[in-house]
């Protein structure tokens, strides 16, 4: 139970104003392109117009002629220093800029450092890059011919395969499919799609030659990770090193891995001894930076007559494009695509994925998702829907039937997790009860009497976030841990210091409202500082839905251990023992005699001025907190969709989503969170895709054709919540800020499905753009 | 991306002039909006320079034309062009195969196909219009081709290489808009 603080106060379950949109909307945040240093000079990246080619040669004379140019770096400039090439998250290498040969459109070839922008840009074109073009892989499938051309040269296996991965009773599966009475299929590809933060990726590096210093300003979810791996591969020393991640316009995955532009700028400012901007344009960003999913996927039900699942089987082809540079887990090469039975007692499962190289910019990142597990949900929540037509049984029920039950929690998945809370039929019957489902489901029979196409769509998704426990997850060998240290002022007044990074998610106010809440000391009273490396404790940075679980978990540890130390000191200043003392959000009384007590700004004072003998001075703690646990977030989302004949427009109508993250820390903000996901959700089931045509052109490489979905284009979100605590969380939260755009686009498919599956359609790909659903109707004699 | 075009028209001149015009492509490339050869390399080998300006930036492709094969019994010829943009940002390459016909009146027919690739900047920002935009090119180039047979023979000798307009962009995104537009209704 969570005792409830004062307005005042501000602590867990207030819906607080965010701190920091003070600043966002009067202009004043500061981005890394607002970051201006004495003398800067500005680099611009040469790109391979080709998707392979072997490079002939790299003429930079031109470029180096144009005045206000000063340096023009290519690949065998890096290769005389080792760093042509860099480390993945993935244990891949991946190429800074291009020898012997590029393997996508795009890809980096030259770095030009310029005075300014412009003249940067101009040089660009100056390079002179001769290719031979070579045959292109663009299909994954064919990629694994082995007539194909081998693409990555540099490896010793001589094929475009990188993994294989399974989990799960391949054999006990079998025999139960062979078995089975009834049997459900779908082959679902879950397109190339991109985060596209609003902010494009950019750095601006300064290294001072008097002191050594090299501070770079750059767009990272993972500041500490980065130092790090800027220490591990240009051999700086670490206490050299100093990134500052400052106010981020959008990660979304986006900005955990390193790019090749970072690398580029720090060289060049080691070279010049001067400030080294970088910033993206957009298309850079969309054709060359992480993407995510990929992914080819292939799922089986097998279940008995009356719709109990008896096993799940899982088949998929992931498309890494030319370098594997995913973000997961070192152990999970498919990150936690396994959280693939989803919401559902299975009693057995298998799930494989492999991993192949196609001529595609690379990535595989977490886009607003815990490692692959959007693919998941997505794929189990349609694998059902088509059960459900299979069976000619009501989706709903369907589920309901098949829900881990809330009595078996902590639940052991036959995939090998261990879900630590739920309670998904609660969830649904929300949902269901919210949008009038009984009522809906008449009106679709009677609008379909009348030739009308009107579709409902269910998703009761479930989650895994949280990364991770240190046992079992660390990227490059870093464990999964993360941080919190909270110094308390003489005043009262306290700063908290993480090494998770805010792009938008709210910390500044969030984690402010933990410390209000185990400490009392006002939300408005804590300031909260993230992204300097050289000021806050170690972390591995924000994504995966882990920053409540984790650095929110290390900031209640770390202000429990200052309450520790509070109660010493009140014990102290109330001349009692602390056993005779009792805690409640703000000060420490005397049990039995209330009006006997010290508040925490009382407390924080005498830490400074009045110290009691043998006690340290000051008020402050730190905590690197390990979760014991991933966390599981779940929710059921519904969506009500008609379908234009004339035109095959899919308006969404209505749209309930209820979600479960446990304790909620501020409302408001958990509420903003689910509207940016769906409306993401929505951008990818409808409009959103990067594809790639037979020579390895980007289709889908700037806003002309990669569409971001308006205020025009986005229906009404109605929300609501249940709240199943997360046991093991030091505060009972789980994460929220994926499950919006996890669970939503199965909702938005299975409803377009829904509308056309008396037409016996049972899957369409997403994005369900307009000429899809037209040429459907067509092809069914709805439409002319 | 690759596409493949086919272009039909006629003209009012003997198959023999036709068939000579179309021989030389010197003569040729004065009829391609934005083109020029600029060298000839050996008896079958031209180099030569396309310019085509998407919004603000234009891309100058710089290549060889080669005669593959030429049957003139059949007055049948084979082109093979490729170039490279000069400022890196891809490439184009061409195959088109052309055939004379002698009409009833007297007249020729010219039919051509012709494969195109493209890739870099243009086939990425272009991709949805590139089909409509190289129609409006054929189309120029076979009313120059036929201005450019109609103009008395001892004028029909290749002017010097001059600067050559590139094509232009708005006009060109205007009329494959409305391209687009009669295709639907």
């Amino acid at each position: 139970m969570i005792h409830k603080t004062s307005p005042e106060v501000g602590g867990m379950g207030h819906p607080i104003k965010r701190k920091e949109d003070l600043r966002f909307i009067q202009g004043k945040g500061n981005y890394v392109d607002d970051v201006h240093l004495p003398g800067m000079v500005y680099g611009q990246l040469v790109r391979s117009p080709y998707a392979h080619a072997r490079l002939k040669s790299i003429n930079t004379e031109q470029a180096k002629k144009l005045p206000g140019v000063l340096a023009v770096i290519t690949g065998e400039d890096l290769a005389k220093a080792n760093l042509a090439w860099m480390p993945t998250l993935s244990y891949d290498k991946q190429m800074v800029l291009a020898t012997g040969k590029v393997l996508f459109q795009s890809q980096e070839v030259a770095f030009v450092v310029a005075e300014d922008r412009y003249t940067a840009a101009d040089a660009a074109e100056l390079v002179a890059v001769e290719y031979e073009e070579l045959p292109v892989l663009v299909d994954p499938k064919k990629a694994l011919d082995p007539d194909s051309p081998v693409l990555r040269e540099d490896r010793e296996q001589k094929n475009n395969h990188i993994f294989h991965w399974e989990v799960g009773d391949r054999n006990a599966t079998e025999q139960v499919f062979q078995n089975a009475a009834v049997k459900a299929s779908v082959q679902a590809f879950f397109q190339r799609c991109h985060p596209a933060p609003l902010e494009t990726c950019g750095c601006v590096v300064d290294f001072n030659r008097a002191t050594g210093k090299l501070t770079v300003y750059m767009t990272s979810q993972a500041p500490h990770a980065h130092r790090t791996v800027f220490a591990l591969v240009g051999g700086i020393p670490e206490q050299n090193i100093r990134v500052i991640s400052p106010d981020i316009g959008g990660g979304f995955g986006n900005k955990v891995p390193v790019y090749p532009g970072y690398v580029c700028a720090i060289v060049a400012s080691l070279t010049l001894g001067v400030p080294v901007k970088w910033i993206e344009t957009r298309s850079e960003n969309l054709q060359s930076t992480g993407f995510a999913r990929d992914y080819h996927m292939t799922a089986e039900i097998a279940a008995d007559r009356d719709g109990k699942m008896q096993a799940l089987r899982v088949k998929t082809l992931a498309d890494h494009g030319a370098f594997n540079a995913a973000a997961q887990p070192t152990k999970f090469p498919a990150g936690l695509f396994s959280i693939c039975t989803g919401s559902y007692d299975y009693p057995t499962a298998f799930c494989e994925v492999d991993g192949v190289y196609t001529n595609k910019a690379p990535g595989g990142i977490a886009y607003r998702c815990s490692f692959r597990v959007t693919e998941a949900a997505y794929l189990i929540e349609r694998v059902v829907d088509v059960l459900a037509l299979e069976l000619k049984m009501d989706p709903a029920e369907l589920r309901r039937k098949n829900f881990i039950p809330a009595s078996k929690f902590p639940y052991k998945s036959s995939l090998g997790w261990t879900y630590d809370s739920g309670n998904y039929e609660a969830a649904m019957k929300l949902a269901l009860d919210k949008i009038g489902y009984a009522q809906l489901r008449k009106e679709q029979q009677e609008r379909r009497k009348k030739g009308e196409l009107m579709g409902i769509g269910i998703s009761s998704f479930t989650e895994i976030v949280g990364a991770g426990p240190a046992h079992t997850f660390d990227i490059l060998g870093i464990k999964m841990f993360d941080s919190c240290e909270i110094r308390v002022h003489p005043t009262g007044k306290a700063i908290a210091r993480m090494g998770t990074k805010s792009q938008g998610q709210g910390h500044e106010t969030t984690y402010a409202q933990i410390v209000a809440q185990e400490l009392g000391i006002p939300a408005a009273d804590v300031s909260v500082e993230e992204g300097d490396t050289d000021t806050a404790p170690y972390g591995l940075g924000t994504y995966a839905s882990r920053s409540t679980p984790t650095s929110g978990a290390a900031t209640a540890v770390a202000a429990r251990k200052i309450r520790d130390k509070a109660k010493k000191i009140a014990a102290y200043l109330l001349e009692c023992s602390e056993n005779d003392l009792e805690w409640e959000p703000g000060k420490f009384f005397v049990k039995g005699a209330p009006s006997k007590a010290k508040t925490i700004q009382e407390i924080a004072f005498a830490a400074y001025t009045n110290i009691p003998p043998g006690l340290e001075a000051g008020l402050e703690a730190v905590d690197y907190y390990d979760p014991p646990n991933l966390t599981f977030p779940f929710g059921t989302y519904v969506c009500v969709v008609d379908i234009d004949k004339g035109t095959g427009e899919v308006k969404v109508r209505r749209f309930v989503a209820v979600d479960d993250c446990g304790n909620i820390i501020n409302p408001m903000i958990v509420e903003g969170q689910i509207h940016g996901g769906l409306t993401e959700g929505l951008g990818i089931a409808f409009m959103q895709q990067i594809d790639y045509d037979e020579s390895g052109n980007v289709q889908g490489g700037s806003f002309q054709d990669y569409l971001l979905p308006t205020a025009v284009e986005t229906p009404h979100w109605e929300t609501d919540k249940t709240c199943t605590p997360s046991p093991h969380h030091p505060f009972g939260a789980k994460g929220v800020g994926e499950s919006p755009n996890v669970g939503s686009p199965a909702a938005f498919v299975n409803a377009v499905v829904d509308a056309l599956s008396h037409l016996g359609v049972k899957h369409i790909d997403m994005p369900i753009a307009p000429w899809k659903v037209w040429n459907i109707l067509k092809e069914k004699g709805i439409t002319s | 991306m690759a596409m493949k075009i086919e272009k039909n028209f006629q003209v009012q001149e003997p198959v023999e002039k036709v068939w000579a015009f179309l021989c030389d492509p010197r003569k040729v490339a004065t009829c391609v909006p934005g083109a020029q050869i600029t060298e000839q390399v050996d008896e079958k080998t031209y180099k030569g320079t396309v310019s085509v300006k998407v919004g603000p930036s234009v891309t100058d492709y710089r290549g060889e034309v080669e005669i593959v094969r030429l049957d003139a019994l059949n007055h049948e010829i084979e082109l093979l062009g490729k170039g490279q943009d000069v400022r890196g940002r891809g490439s184009a390459s061409l195959k088109m195969s052309g055939r004379l016909r002698t009409m009833p009146d007297g007249g020729t027919e010219v039919t051509s196909v012709s494969e195109l690739s493209v890739v870099g900047i243009l086939a990425q920002m272009g991709a949805r219009v590139i089909t409509e935009v190289s129609n409006i090119m054929f189309d120029q180039f076979s009313k120059n081709f036929q201005a450019r047979l109609r103009q008395p023979s001892e004028q029909s000798e290749p002017p010097a290489p001059t600067q050559v307009e590139p094509i232009k962009a708005s006009s060109l995104a205007w009329e494959a808009a409305k391209g687009l537009l009669r295709k639907k209704s």
